[in-house]
């Protein structure tokens, strides 16, 4: 017996040599499971890279000899017969014997998919437009086109949309008297112009890169990043390329020669939030950060759920727990705090900025400290006996104590930047920080085109936006889209794999992405194809024939109603109220905030109400604190600031209308309003209310709104005949500024 | 249609009226949660140890375990606390209750304990938001959103998800414990605060007659009219007026109905709000069954943050806390069946985990630190058993090791009593259709009549 024994192994051992037997086992029992389109524990055995990489669990040759000899925890194949014992010593041997693979054997494949979205984008065809493709859908259900909406209601849609403001009367009056064709095209240009574009467009911008102003978790502490917030405002404003506009924001700070303002943009993944409780597992909430930044990158660029892979394979789309881990690399090796002896350093990295004079006045003492202590050593070493006692010794340290607390303060803005020693990446094990299975090294996507170059977050960030890459531009454009008509030809705007919804206008969105590359990844020039179109400029009155076949509006037969974003709301008050302060940029400030809002936070802040012009700033700038986010914001739907939000959903609640009826901010624009009703216009009643009419909703009222309004003044002169002219006016500015039609762009 | 096709079609407050429903027969109508943060201890409440006599005292042998909830805490010697209160058999059920709850004790046969409920994570803001949320990171919405979110509301005057921490100290991160998360934001828990302003905004800072207001609204009303007549199948505008009629409505009827002014002095005096240590979380309690009464779907009570976590001196920490909340809580379960409410009332009353049998050698006086790996929560009404208790724990209290159950299963088993399946409970975001229980939860069945 034992000699057969040892006849059969040696038989075994010599056929080994090249793998050929192994390997036929492989795939007639385990390749089924583990090859390249179904990896499962993350496992190919159909090329010849992919066995020597190994699985999740570590490389293939620690792992298939207990599983197929059900020696531990993972037996297999899996639900199927044991293998038999000859062929479980083969492939002992076959490991044995390390692995050898042929060279014939298939060199590694990259996964395919028929997918619509991985395909690639399709060049423009000739002659092609945004309505073109509107109206041949249209066609197909017997539809076409509204009208243009009355030159009133344009203005004001466009104005909010582009900027966020609504036209002033005198912006107004121009247009209205501007009968050029190209009237229109002027407005767009002067407001793509404009500083407001950048800030309406950035605050999209910032919901994705979950901006705030805080720490988040319980401390919550304040924190400078609004250099970034302003970077992103800069970039756009000046129509950054959006390629270049990405690069910097992912891999700005490992561009050659990079720039402050290029290593700002990286605040893009520092928005998220750090915990620095007491007894917590700073790793746990490293990795948490560095997973929402997998999972951002996805949603923000390639519309892939790819959070979804961190526990497991993507159940549904192409996408690998591996290769979730491949990208988490990426951002494995930055230099954040991951132990508790460095918790003093916890906001690492950051960017000091500061004048060149506060820069020397900062290495000024520096030097100062550094030498104050020398001296402290020095003559501490000096002293035989009683060091305490000392009375120079006591001076010095005092005089230290002292300097310390003039240490200068310098802007830190937090910021990409990598260790000085890689850290191991891991693929973690059912997502568990703890549980690490095989390391992994920075890579992409096998089902999308190869990266270029190396594999540096540099060229990751290139990769997102190179012209072979089918997913960035479709994305980009469908939520530009997305936010002109409220929902994007993919409605699921941030989920373009197998499960999401299909494109309504697949054509359409591969016309807009392609055209967005030729023009050099121009942001304006985007917009500008998008809101000169017909499409865009027609009417939103609700149409019968349309709603009957189309009711969601999905195919656009008319232009929706959206109501205006928690800080448009603010915005549009302040400029009917005329009480706006233009000033784009620096610190976010402090709106006056209903009481008992911030004691809702663990470590209660001191909320510094701002007064004067500053109290006057858009809703984009007020500090946004995340346990406790000022009520106008949250109560209507603003972004968490917590998670990347790649759209807002509308909700409508009684608690919405309380704020606008009663909070104090309210208050005070509906008064600003109604001084302006009476300071602004001499003459009658109706004069004053056609006043308020144009301010609030840029528009004459119709005559039954006019006689309402009338006859609620008449009422109160008549059973209030105390009441100020001013208390009375506000009164009708709270109704103006309550209109449905207020908040709603039509 | 499903929810979320709904949700980017029509209004939602539309919808929250329309489609909102239940998956089965609901057993309850509205839940009252409360939460007794820091985390009670279950070996000086509700699971006797008297092992923990024997060997008090003695230092506890850690080796063997692999992981701790706190490790700082657990890298020094241990020494095994006995519980200083003393254990006696309460109701038909003859269930032991410690000496703390001695109010509490009385209603053993209308409560359902379960023993074993084991949860994530050892730090408390993690944990509160587990409890509160199911997932221990932030930007989940809260168990009382996913309610709100799943039946709409019941009444036409009041919000349906009424949140009442208390405001010594909040709970860890604040409105997050009670938002929406990636909800849509009317499904988020409205505060109430004692006091004249009860709901933020609720009253016009301005100096102006209620007629002044009154005139205001018929004048909104009708310019809105004017314009919806226009636009008369417009569903967004239908509810935008809709929703400020009911703001009007409620700046009626919230100061009315949390008017405890009018409540009988024997009411008064069993919530404890004639003593000052029992009077905040009595008042929120009388209040809670006062909202339940108008139709408010969801109420979470909070004692102040951390209040149990009783790591320097468990006699102390944990006689403080129980005085404060052992009252109030029988009194309100008292309220509740005496009014016929509590058939169809849940009360669920949890930590966000349990503690420890042992507290470092060091320590002079015994505390007791983190443990996730069990606690005793309790149900009481709403469809469940009265009486009945499930799970067992090792003998010295450090661990469940039978029927073992899960923060997610709490989640399911409120979800399940009031008529929703925490699968089939599902919203589109980020890909995927989440679920306030993840993968799904299990119904703690043992304890549901």
């Amino acid at each position: 017996m034992l000699r057969f024994w040892i006849f059969f192994l040696a038989a075994v051992l010599l056929t080994a040599q090249d793998g050929a037997e192994a390997l036929a086992i492989l795939k007639k029992s385990c390749a089924g499971c583990h090859n390249v389109n179904s990896m499962n524990s993350g496992l190919s055995l159909d090329s010849k890279e992919a066995i020597l990489q190994g699985g999740n669990r570590g490389p293939a040759a620690a792992v298939i000899v207990a599983a197929v000899k059900h020696a531990g925890d993972v037996k297999m194949p899996k639900g199927g017969k044991k293998l038999s014992d000859a062929d479980v010593a083969t492939l002992e041997a076959w490991v044995n014997a390390g692995m050898p693979v042929p060279e014939s054997f298939v060199k590694a494949k990259r996964r395919t998919s028929k997918h619509w979205a991985f395909q690639p984008v399709r060049p423009k065809p000739a002659g092609g437009s945004i309505d073109a493709f509107i109206l041949a859908k249209l066609k197909e259900k017997n539809l076409t086109l509204s009208p243009v909406a009355d030159k009133r209601t344009l203005l004001r849609r466009v104005h909010l949309d582009l900027t966020g403001l609504p036209p002033t009367p005198a912006e107004m009056d121009a247009f209205l008297r501007d009968s050029s064709p190209a009237a229109y095209d002027k407005v767009v240009d002067r407001l793509l112009a404009s500083d407001g574009y950048g800030e309406r467009w950035g605050r999209h911008w910032l919901d994705i890169a979950r901006y705030s102003d805080t720490d988040g978790y319980t401390i919550d502490a304040p924190r400078d990043i609004w250099p970034y917030r302003d970077w992103v405002l800069r970039a756009i404003n000046k129509d950054m390329p959006f390629d270049q506009f990405v690069i910097e924001q992912v891999a700005g700070d490992l561009l050659p020669n990079a720039t402050n303002d290029q290593i700002t943009a990286t605040g893009f993944h520092r928005n998220t939030p750090s915990n620095f409780e007491g007894g917590i597992d700073f790793e746990q909430y490293r990795v948490e950060a560095v997973a929402d930044r997998v999972a951002t990158t996805g949603a923000a660029f390639l519309g892939l759920t790819l959070g979804c892979a961190r526990c497991h394979d993507h159940k549904y789309d192409p996408v690998s727990q591996r290769e979730f881990y491949q990208i988490f690399a990426f951002w494995n090796g930055i230099d954040e705090v991951d132990k508790e002896e460095d918790r003093k350093y916890f906001n690492r990295p950051f960017l000091e900025i500061g004048s060149d004079a506060e820069k020397a006045k900062q290495a000024k003492w520096d030097a100062d400290v550094q030498d104050l202590e020398q001296q402290i050593r020095k003559h501490q070493e000096s002293l035989t006996e009683n060091a305490d006692k000392d009375s120079k010794l006591i001076a010095l340290r005092k005089a230290l104590v002292d300097l310390r607390k003039q240490k200068p303060k310098l802007l830190r803005t937090l910021v990409m930047k990598e260790r000085p020693t890689p850290r191991p990446a891991y693929i973690h094990l059912g997502g568990d920080f703890t549980r690490k299975g095989s390391t992994v090294g920075p890579g992409t996507l096998s089902v999308l085109p190869p990266m270029k170059g190396g594999s540096t977050r540099l060229d990751f960030a290139r990769w997102l936006v190179a012209n072979d890459n089918p997913l960035t531009a479709r994305v980009t454009v469908n939520r530009v889209w997305q936010q002109y008509f409220g929902r994007g030809i993919v409605g699921t705007e941030s989920d373009f794999g197998l499960v999401g919804d299909r494109p309504t206008h697949p054509e359409l969105l591969d016309f807009l992405a392609a055209s967005f590359m030729d023009s050099g990844w121009s942001q304006k020039a985007l917009h500008k194809l998008i809101v000169t179109s017909g499409t865009y400029q027609q009417s939103s009155q609700l149409r019968e024939d349309a709603t009957a076949v189309d009711p969601e509006n999905k195919l656009l037969a008319r232009q929706n109603r959206l109501r205006l974003d928690a800080e448009i709301i603010r915005d549009a008050a302040l400029v009917s109220s005329g009480l706006l302060t233009a000033k784009v940029g620096g610190p976010s400030f402090f709106p006056p905030i209903p009481p008992g809002a911030l004691t809702v936070t663990q470590v209660v802040r001191e909320w510094k109400t701002a007064t004067g012009a500053e109290r006057y700033r858009r809703g984009m700038y007020t500090f946004f604190q995340r346990s406790a986010a000022h009520p106008s914001l949250t109560i209507f739907d603003a972004a968490d600031g917590i998670t990347s939000c790649t759209r807002r959903v509308r909700s409508n609640t009684p608690l919405q209308a309380l704020a606008l009826l009663n909070d104090e901010a309210s208050i005070e624009f509906a008064e600003s309003l109604a001084e302006r009703m009476i300071s602004e216009v001499t003459g009658s009643e109706e004069k004053r209310i056609r006043h308020g009419f144009d301010l609030a909703v840029q528009r004459t009222p119709r005559a039954r709104e006019a006689d309402r309004l009338l006859r609620f003044v008449r009422q109160q002169r008549d059973s209030q005949p105390q009441a100020s002219e001013k208390a009375l006016w506000t009164s009708v500015a709270r109704v103006l500024l309550n209109l449905d039609e207020f908040m709603t762009r039509e | 249609m499903d929810r979320r096709q709904l949700l980017f079609g029509l209004s939602s407050a539309a919808l929250s009226q329309l489609e909102a429903g239940t998956h089965h027969t609901a057993k309850a109508d509205a839940c009252i949660f409360l939460a007794m943060l820091g985390g009670v201890s279950q070996i000086d409440t509700f699971d006797p140890k008297p092992k923990l006599t024997e060997l008090n005292g003695k230092i506890m042998d850690w080796t063997k375990e692999k992981k701790t909830d706190q490790p700082n805490l657990f890298a020094k010697p241990r020494k095994f606390v006995a519980s200083p209160f003393l254990f006696q058999k309460y109701g038909k059920c003859g269930r032991e209750v410690s000496e703390l709850l001695p109010e509490t004790a009385h209603w053993v046969d209308e409560l359902a304990i379960c023993r074993s409920v084991q949860s994530d994570n050892g730090n408390h803001p993690a944990a509160v938001f587990q409890m509160n949320t199911g997932f221990i990171i932030p930007g989940n919405p809260s168990v009382g959103a996913w309610v709100t979110y799943g039946l709409g509301t019941a009444n036409k005057n009041l919000p349906s998800f009424v949140a009442m921490p208390d405001y010594r100290s909040i709970p860890f991160s604040g409105a997050q414990q009670w938002g929406s998360g990636y909800l849509p934001a009317e499904f988020q828990g409205t505060v109430l605060r004692a006091g004249s302003e009860p709901i933020r905004d609720l009253v016009s800072p301005r100096d102006v007659s209620t007629e002044l207001l009154e005139a205001e609204r018929e004048a909104l009303r009708g310019m809105n009219g004017v314009f919806g007549a226009l636009r008369a199948d417009n569903p967004e505008l239908r509810a935008r007026m809709d929703s400020y009629e009911l703001a009007y409505r409620m700046q009626m009827e919230v100061p009315r109905v949390l008017s405890i002014d009018a409540e009988p002095a024997a009411v008064k005096e069993a919530y404890g709000l004639n003593d000052p240590v029992t009077a905040s979380f009595g008042r929120r309690c009388l209040m809670a069954r006062k909202l339940v009464e108008a139709g408010v779907r969801f109420v979470e009570i909070f004692t102040p943050s951390q209040s149990w976590d009783a790591h320097g001196d468990i006699k102390k920490n944990h006689e403080k806390n129980a005085r404060e909340t052992d009252k109030p809580i029988a009194a309100l379960l008292a309220d509740l069946k005496q009014r016929g409410m509590l058939e169809r009332t849940l009360v669920v009353n949890m930590g966000e985990f349990g503690r420890t049998p042992d507290t470092p050698a060091e320590q002079e006086t015994p505390g007791r630190d983190h443990n996730t790996r069990c606690q005793s929560m309790w149900f009481a009404g709403g469809g469940m058993k009265g009486g009945s208790m499930i799970g067992t724990t090792d003998e010295i209290g450090h661990k469940a090791v039978e029927n073992i159950y899960h923060m997610h299963d709490v989640h399911a088993t409120i979800l399940h009593q009031m008529g929703l399946n925490d699968l089939r409970l599902t919203y589109y975001f980020g890909g995927r259709n989440r679920r306030l229980t993840d993968l799904g939860g299990r119904v703690i069945k043992e304890l549901v009549s």
